[in-house]
């Protein structure tokens, strides 16, 4: 990885956290889409020789920090999502559109499946947590930001 | 792939729920939180900027003209807010005097009607006040008037809708009254200053020390007995002089009460309208 490529994933990142961040009215927080969440995708997917489980640490206790949970819990969603995208990437990466589409929205539903049965299994006051819809904007911005992203870095020679 | 990877996995997932569970049972997590922040805060501040720029365009692109009538408007708005906030006051204490009075007519057993005071006799050598209840709602002539502290005086005029009080500074009332400690009995008179009785006719050798508590006799059959009427401020025994002088101040807020207690007594004389000003 390069020192480009570095560039642009840290880009990516802060972007992603930046609209984790985005002020959001309240019907439309519940339709937020996972930002970080496909950030790592993307890196799993373009970089997996050095995007590999140990990021879940930094990122997930960031996301922690930025959702007000309890710490620790996005570290073991994002472990567990890197550890599926670690079994899919390959065949990701040949999926068409549609295809990456649909993947991308069942990381997401599972995502949120996680946090809340984590939250429920240690804490005795879990709240409510969005499950369908992250998933569905999350698989609706995921072409757009796949293309971006491709492009970008066809840009940059780094593919 | 690694070919310890699942394992890897399983073991963050249990480092992730131990983490949890510290986090959600003690507080030695809140610096890793706090130093996150610290982390996270460049990307919240941008997420911010985008607000921030609008509402500096919409600062800048304000005109002069419409600075200007805002600032007309706040200032009206202001001026009717103080004056709301006076007003507040203002119930605020008149709620504490309804407070007060409530529980002192807990202490009377006697019935009682809450009455105000509307005006004040502008006279100065007389200590009178008009209240808002009159004939229409039962007042009498001789009805006495309590404050939420003691006996402030007797109704001496009835109107349909509102009364006359001749309070107990003035200097033609008097009232007889008796220390509460000891019994001793003694007529306090009004000198016509709202903050100081006399009490005529004391003995030298009379037991009346600064500070007693002097309440209503009831022997002039007008008041009931038992009410607070003043506290006895200064005893002077003067050498070749047959009484003591004796100065008491009224209990009852003379000057500052607004709401007051109309008492249907039993002890208290009625004495019909008609024929008050037959005495004279």
């Amino acid at each position: 990885m390069n020192i480009r490529a570095l560039i642009l994933a840290a880009a990516g990142l802060f972007i992603a956290f930046m609209l984790e961040h985005l002020p959001m009215p309240d019907l439309l927080l519940w339709l937020q889409p996972a930002w970080v969440l496909m950030v790592v995708t993307l890196l799993v997917m373009f970089a997996p020789q050095t995007a590999g489980l140990w990021i879940a640490f930094p990122l997930g206790l960031m996301l922690d920090v930025e959702q007000s949970t309890l710490l620790g819990t996005h570290i073991l969603t994002l472990a567990i999502h890197i550890f599926l995208l670690q079994v899919l990437y390959r065949r990701m990466v040949m999926f068409n559109f549609l295809q990456q589409t649909g993947v991308v929205f069942l990381l997401v539903a599972v995502q949120q499946l996680l946090v809340y049965w984590a939250g429920a299994l240690v804490s005795e006051t879990m709240g409510p947590v969005p499950l369908w819809g992250p998933a569905l904007t999350s698989a609706l911005v995921w072409p757009w930001v796949y293309g971006l992203t491709h492009i970008i870095m066809v840009r940059l020679h780094l593919t | 792939m690694s070919p310890f990877q699942r394992q890897r996995v399983l073991g963050i997932v249990v480092l992730a729920l131990v983490l949890m569970w510290l986090d959600s049972r003690v507080t030695w997590l809140e610096p890793v939180r706090y130093i996150t922040g610290f982390v996270l805060a460049p990307a919240q501040q941008t997420a911010m900027i985008p607000g921030a720029i609008g509402n500096w365009y919409s600062e800048s692109s304000t005109t002069r003209q419409e600075l200007l009538a805002e600032n007309k408007q706040l200032k009206a708005r202001t001026l009717v807010l103080e004056t709301r906030s006076q007003r507040l006051a203002a119930l605020e204490a008149e709620n504490i005097e309804l407070r007060e009075l409530l529980s002192a007519s807990e202490q009377v057993d006697d019935r009682v009607l809450v009455t105000s005071v509307i005006a004040v006799d502008p006279d100065p050598f007389t200590q009178q006040i008009l209240i808002n209840k009159g004939g229409e709602d039962g007042v009498f002539i001789g009805q006495p008037v309590l404050d939420a502290y003691g006996l402030l005086g007797q109704v001496i005029d009835v109107a349909p809708y509102t009364s006359r009080v001749l309070m107990i500074a003035d200097s033609n009332h008097a009232i007889p009254v008796q220390v509460n400690r000891n019994g001793v009995r003694a007529i306090a008179v009004g000198t016509g200053a709202l903050d100081e009785l006399e009490l005529i006719y004391v003995p030298n050798t009379a037991d009346i020390i600064k500070g007693d508590l002097l309440v209503s006799s009831g022997l002039g059959g007008r008041y009931p007995r038992g009410y607070p009427v003043a506290t006895v401020s200064s005893v002077e025994n003067i050498p070749g002089k047959s009484f003591a002088q004796v100065t008491a101040e009224p209990s009852a807020r003379l000057d500052r009460s607004r709401h007051l207690l109309l008492v249907f007594s039993q002890g208290a004389a009625k004495v019909p309208a008609t024929e008050i000003w037959k005495e004279h």
